[in-house]
């Protein structure tokens, strides 16, 4: 028992390391914060594009949901990776400006971008799909007596119903941005060190994995109470509807 | 939006809203087949008739909600719908109120929001004056003391009231209510017909899908029957409701007056 302690939660080590891990975690929270905040405008526009009515306006629909369907589909690794050697391949020959290709914004490495790339597109590909049920989740009548007052189907979209649709999906859009956090993680492919890569290091040179564990710590720390923020906010919404308020 | 081009002023009495041969029709099924309409500014209509007579339908015709699939539409001489195409939608449905059978208030928002939103994002007033404009229209349904509740603290019959307040707010030339009433408790109708009967002594054009019988008789300059997406019969409350000619009106209201 004693080495099972040894390998997976030694406080000693722990605390000897806890630098290295706790700066990686910082990189793994401002990553979740810059992405999160990016893919929840990203998935908005891509939702309300995905409405745009009209027939000239067809393809930008076809488009939307084109993007949509890819992005859900494919590996968030493959894109991290795709987006990394694509563009800092694109930059090195002069196709693109270096500073595009291999972005340093804000004192950030370009890993980072990267990742803030690759989980915005992504990312905002699910979320798209949350507002959408958000936005079908608002009855008809809402449109009507919208568009019945002279409203433009972009002034019904953004004074009525996307106000009502987003409340809605803060649930759902919160457990994305939980899982987009722990999805970090894979940034650590293209050489990103955040909590998950610090531990790695750590265990390559000392060979004990209790920098995994303090990773993991540091994880639940911010990922159970959102969980449960959002068990709660789901409650109420049902409390709210059972009451038959709309 | 399209410009705003100044609407010449319809005197009472004259012509207001032409309909002529209009149509819908969704894939194989006609629900409105050749209705021709014209409707005099302050004339009040009652629009009487089976469920699945196209009455709902044409009513949601005249502002657009749906799109007819013929006919033309007259707006003070102007053409603002012809053959299967909108042509001046954006005319037409500032000069008309719809006021819904399910209320449709935007329940984010307290009264006097519900009544201002349109007014500042589409009048273009400034908050201040469309707030006041919204607690002048409460007040005139009798919603003085509400204005800063939300639709969710606000009975049936308040909610109605809210939704005719904001309709009116936008001052429309012409009132369309669908089925107002239908929604509501027993007791709770008679205070939105009254504000209903307010606004049809004060000269407001209207024109009313409803089943209350009573009313139209009281209310309404003209009483028009609708059946199979045809209007069966019209004109004044007296020889529609009292002494119709047609074997489909005496059957329709035969069954609604017997109980």
């Amino acid at each position: 028992m004693g080495d099972f302690f040894d390998i997976f939660f030694n406080f000693q080590f722990m605390a000897d390391h806890f630098d290295v891990v706790f700066q990686g975690f910082l990189v793994t929270l401002k990553l979740s914060a810059v992405g999160g905040a990016l893919a929840l405008v990203w998935g908005l526009i891509l939702a309300v594009l995905r409405q745009v009515p009209g027939k000239w306006l067809a393809p930008v629909r076809w488009l939307v949901i084109a993007y949509i369907d890819c992005l859900r589909g494919l590996p968030l690794l493959l894109v991290i990776m795709l987006l990394y050697s694509g563009l800092a391949t694109l930059a090195t020959q002069g196709l693109i400006p270096r500073d595009i290709g291999i972005p340093q914004w804000f004192g950030q490495p370009d890993p980072f971008w990267y990742g803030v790339m690759a989980l915005t597109l992504t990312y905002g590909a699910y979320m798209a799909e949350v507002y959408r049920a958000g936005i079908e989740a608002v009855p008809r009548g809402q449109t009507e007596a919208a568009r019945s007052l002279g409203m433009s189907h972009g002034q019904a979209m953004r004074f009525i119903i996307v106000p009502q649709a987003v409340r809605k999906v803060i649930p759902p859009l919160l457990n994305d941005f939980i899982a987009l956090m722990k999805d970090t993680a894979l940034v650590s492919v293209i050489g990103l060190v955040e909590a998950v890569q610090a531990g790695r290091d750590l265990y390559s040179e000392f060979y004990n994995p209790s920098g995994f564990t303090l990773g993991a710590f540091m994880f639940l720390i911010v990922t159970i109470p959102l969980a449960r923020f959002v068990d709660r906010l789901i409650k109420n919404q049902n409390e709210k509807f059972q009451r038959g308020l709309p | 939006m399209s410009q705003t081009v100044e609407m010449p002023e319809v005197a009472r009495g004259e012509t207001i809203l032409r309909v002529h041969n209009l149509k819908k029709s969704y894939d194989k099924l006609e629900v409105l087949r050749d209705i021709d309409l014209d409707i005099k500014k302050g004339e009040v209509i009652c629009v009487l008739g089976p469920s699945g007579s196209g009455k709902s339908t044409m009513l949601r015709c005249l502002n657009l909600l749906e799109l007819p699939t013929g006919g033309t539409i007259e707006l003070k001489g102007d053409v603002v719908f012809e053959g299967d195409k909108p042509k001046n939608l954006d005319d037409l449905r500032r000069e008309t109120g719809m006021v819904f059978q399910s209320f449709n208030l935007f329940p984010n928002m307290t009264a006097k929001g519900n009544v201002s939103i349109a007014q500042i994002r589409v009048r273009g007033r400034k908050k201040d004056d469309a707030d006041q404009r919204s607690i002048d229209e409460l007040t005139k349904v009798g919603l003085a003391e509400k204005v800063d509740e939300y639709p969710d603290r606000l009975s049936g019959g308040q909610q109605q009231r809210v939704a005719i307040a904001r309709a009116l707010a936008m001052d429309p030339e012409i009132m369309l209510f669908d089925e107002v009433t239908s929604a509501l408790d027993p007791e709770l109708v008679k205070g939105v017909l009254d504000v209903m009967r307010e606004l049809a002594d004060s000269g407001m054009t209207m024109i009313c899908v409803t089943h209350e019988i009573g009313f139209a008789r009281e209310v309404a300059d003209r009483v028009i029957f609708m059946d199979g997406g045809y209007i069966v019969e019209q004109g004044p409350p007296a020889e529609v409701l009292g002494d119709p000619k047609e074997e489909r009106t005496q059957k329709f209201l035969g069954l609604v007056l017997d109980h």
